[in-house]
């Protein structure tokens, strides 16, 4: 029972982060939802990951978003989407149902073995997962680095536009000193 | 259809996929999409961790969430960073603008 | 101790491209020396791998189920590539100093050459099919990237994309043969491979070969796709050297040197491996005599060299192949990098422009000299003992008429040499050119290549017993250096391939004399120009994947919930074929 309460929680506050017109109470929203989903992962028996959910999920991304939302600033923006709405609500109802079918005629074997432990799980069985978020860090580090620095020359098309206006100001001015050279000449 | 707790966990989990695809298709402004796709991947976690409790590996999934969490971290953080530099020199998050891809 | 050398060779230049393009490119003289010295790095990590050379595999890390093992071994037909890799590397990027000085956007050309620096090493010390398949296709993706590095030179981009298409559409010929031996032998191992190649249905390694074939041809530009190479010339010099002459071309020839042992028993194979190999000694080198532009000229000479190794191959002399590959690596690139300082110097690269440069640049004229003299085959320098020992096993394996046409080869050889020294280095000035003597560093590298042309001969009988003594699938029976040398010096062929070579000589003196004579063969020479008719071919392959492109554009609507879309549209696919077909 907790656990349909905790699900229908969740899925409104999903609903409510997408259908709010400003930013930060949708960012709210989902600092709520992941709440939720840290409480379902420890009523589902996974401590750990529930503790990391909450401070990752609901901590770090919401201050990243709200930073983000500070910087690109918060207009509320027409809510009409650029695809047709049957198509938009078609493909997921359609998602959701295969996958319905797919999963709800999954019966899990469970596995007789004892478990491990998180700490072993995580470092003896997953190890090259480790390796791979070392690597996924530092390319993220890499990427913010490279999208966030100052002083980087504008996007091609302002940088095409002042181009053409450069040229156009070199070509009047060759224009200017060809009549000139010509009035000179008639003049002489 | 018997509702014992893992298929209404499964339930749970198709709705926010479903309300996170719909967020995906018709979100306008970028800083929301995102936030679409992180209720994707918390619903891809939520699974994840559903699976391991039905199949009593739960240590086993935990290692596996941990791992998404980090890279959907990352994934935020690029994202972000994108839809900044996109307001600094397109002046505009709607993704109306973002048309350069035409062909 | 060999793991850590291992992942430094392929390591440090990758960690190199990071920091050189983190660098900036407001700082050239840092970008300049950082890449020097990871590269640098990178070639003595290499040669001190040389006394660690062993069958077993120094890395080994599991990836679980599907992707097999990630392995890397260091025996001796791997760590002989890496060090020419890594050693001519260095060199280039030294001459690089001096060649690209005040050039914009150093940080994407230096991470370019340091990445593919590490993805060769990558490619010939992995032990398993599917690594050497990811390796291939970076490599690529770095000689694309190397060769319209002019990005605003529309002639440079078409160029690389030329590049690209036929090396990649080998690739597949690579990724194809390497997915078939997994579904047989559950494992893409090399090594299980070799040893087992023998239990596969005489059917599916056929077509492993053929396909091996087809990527190895693809990759070191053997005729029928050898239209790239030409084309490629359009990149910066010193990338010319690395990629097109010493390392990239010769991951084809070390694909089939490799896998010999596989495919020796298949039928036919064998005959193909020398047809292609002769076709391409020999057309490329009439090519080459026709060429008007320096580099165009040295891309053929590549080609027809690299025909040379193939058919050595086919024929038997796995040593003798990769004898001559050490010897071309090193002459080749040190006639790349002359041309290069020729070229930086006049600004020009057509050779009916050039002329009397002897006396305005002498040390380049002199270290040209060394390297025409190793490409012809004469005495003195490396290149005389590996092709002799190539023509050599032609004779004793290969059906007589294919050894003649490469004795004829050897002498064509010697008279393009001639002509290019001549055009460029000889006779009176023709236009009006500014030529001054080649800078240090340029100097640097081209003295250290030529002191190499002239010596590397001398390890014949340590690299012969290096690579016997680690691939034990390949029963190289090998001699020592003076042993070798006497052979050759003894067998009677060598005096009959000098005397042919001699008579090339003597034709490229008098070249300019016959030339009322050659006057009718001139419609010949247009239809050598062309390509002798391939690039028609390939101009068709390339306008039909131009067409498909433009006719494709309209699905890029530009918004993007329609992309969203597509992609929620292929889950629902998946999802589909998963409901229907995987029960």
């Amino acid at each position: 029972m907790v656990r349909a309460l905790l699900l229908a929680l969740a899925i409104v506050f999903a609903i409510q982060a997408l259908r709010t017109n400003r930013l930060l109470p949708s960012t709210l929203w989902l600092a709520g939802l992941s709440a939720m989903v840290s409480i379902l992962f420890y009523q589902l028996g996974a401590r750990q990951v529930a503790v990391i959910e909450l401070s990752v999920g609901a901590g770090l991304v919401t201050v990243l978003f709200v930073f983000a939302i500070s910087v690109a600033g918060d207009e509320a923006l027409s809510a009409r989407p650029l695809i047709p709405t049957l198509v938009a609500i078609g493909l997921p109802v359609a998602a959701i149902v295969l996958l319905g079918v797919l999963a709800l005629s999954l019966s899990p074997a469970a596995s007789p073995a004892a478990e491990p432990g998180f700490t072993v799980a995580l470092w003896g069985q997953r190890g090259l997962d480790l390796i791979v978020q070392i690597v996924l860090i530092f390319a993220g580090v890499l990427g913010l680095v490279g999208l966030l620095s100052e002083g980087k020359a504008p996007l091609d098309r302002s940088m095409a536009e002042e181009v053409i206006a450069q040229r156009d100001r070199d070509l009047r001015a060759i224009q200017q000193r060809v009549e000139n050279s010509q009035k000179e000449r008639t003049l002489s | 259809m018997t509702f014992t707790p893992l298929t209404i966990g499964w339930l749970g989990v198709l709705g926010l996929v479903g309300v996170a695809l719909y967020g995906l298709l018709a979100v306008r402004n970028l800083i929301k999409l995102i936030i679409a796709l992180q209720i994707l991947v918390k619903a891809a976690m939520l699974a994840l961790i559903l699976g391991g409790e039905a199949s009593h590996q739960v240590d086993l999934s935990q290692s596996l969430a941990a791992t998404v969490i980090v890279a959907d971290t990352v994934v935020a953080v690029i994202g972000l960073a994108l839809a900044v530099q996109i307001k600094r020199y397109l002046g505009s998050l709607d993704i109306r603008d973002l048309s350069n891809l035409r062909g | 101790m060999a793991t850590w050398l291992l992942c430094m060779v392929i390591g440090l230049p990758w960690l190199g491209a990071i920091i050189v393009w983190l660098v900036g490119d407001d700082r050239p003289r840092a970008q300049h020396w950082l890449a020097v010295g990871f590269s640098a790095a990178a070639g003595i990590a290499s040669l001190a791998l040389l006394p660690f050379v062993s069958d077993a595999p120094a890395l080994r890390i599991a990836l679980g189920g599907v992707f097999g093992d990630f392995s890397l071994v260091p025996d001796g037909l791997g760590v002989f590539l890496a060090a020419v890799a890594a050693v001519i590397g260095s060199l280039a990027v030294v001459f690089s100093m001096d060649y690209m000085q005040g050039e914009a956007q150093l940080g994407r050309y230096y991470a370019f050459v340091l990445i593919f620096i590490g993805a060769m090493a990558g490619l010939v010390f992995s032990g398993s099919l599917l690594m050497v398949f990811v390796f291939w296709e970076i490599t690529a993706v770095c000689s694309y990237a190397l060769i319209s590095f002019h990005n605003d030179d529309p002639k440079a981009v078409r160029g690389g994309i030329k590049a690209l298409i036929i090396t990649s559409l080998g690739g597949i010929g690579l990724l194809a043969g390497g997915l078939i031996a997994y579904s047989h032998l559950g494992s893409y191992d090399i090594h299980n491979f070799l040893a087992k190649a023998g239990t596969l249905p005489a059917a599916t390694l056929s077509l492993i070969g053929f396909g091996f074939l087809a990527a190895a041809a693809a990759k070191s530009a053997q005729v029928p796709f050898q239209t790239w190479l030409p084309d490629a010339m359009e990149a910066p010099t010193p990338v010319s050297a690395l990629i097109h002459a010493a390392t990239m071309v010769n991951a084809g020839v070390y694909l089939l040197a490799r896998f010999y042992p596989a495919f020796s028993a298949v039928p036919g194979w064998t005959t193909a491996v020398m047809t292609v190999g002769m076709l391409s000694a020999v057309l490329a080198a009439c090519m080459a005599l026709v060429a008007t532009d320096l580099k165009r000229a040295l891309a053929y000479s590549t080609i027809s060299q690299l025909g040379y190794m193939v058919f050595a191959i086919g024929a038997g002399s796995v040593f003798a192949s990769m004898f001559h590959l050490l010897s071309h690596a090193v002459f080749k690139a040190l006639l790349f990098l002359s041309a290069g300082a020729v070229i930086h110097a006049v600004g020009t690269r057509d050779m009916r422009l050039m002329g009397g440069l002897g006396k305005k640049m002498p040390f380049v004229r002199g270290v040209f000299i060394v390297g025409g003299l190793a490409l012809a085959g004469l005495p003195i320098a490396n290149g005389f003992f590996s092709k002799e020992l190539i023509l050599e096993g032609a004779w004793s394996s290969a059906p007589q008429w294919m050894a003649i046409l490469m004795l004829i080869g050897a002498g064509l050889t010697a008279l393009y040499t001639l002509r290019m020294i001549r055009l460029v280095f000889y006779g009176q000035p023709r236009s009006d050119l500014h030529a001054h003597d080649a800078p240090a560093a340029m100097r640097f590298s081209l003295a250290v290549l030529a002191i190499g042309t002239l010596t590397t001969w001398l390890l014949a009988g340590p690299f012969g017993a290096m690579l016997a003594g680690s691939l034990p699938f390949h029963h190289l029976e090998v001699t020592g250096t003076i042993a070798l040398v006497g052979e050759i010096l003894s067998a009677p062929l060598t005096w009959l391939a000098l005397a042919v070579i001699a008579l090339g000589l003597v034709l490229g003196l008098i070249w300019p004399s016959l030339a009322p004579l050659a006057r009718p063969f001139k419609p010949l020479a247009d239809f050598a120009d062309g390509g002798l008719g391939f690039e028609w071919i390939n101009r068709g392959v390339i306008t039909v994947t131009d067409g498909a492109a433009s006719a494709l554009r309209t699905t890029q609507t530009g918004v993007l919930s329609w992309n969203v879309a597509g992609i929620v549209f292929g889950l629902i696919l998946v999802l589909v074929l998963l409901l229907t077909v995987g029960r």
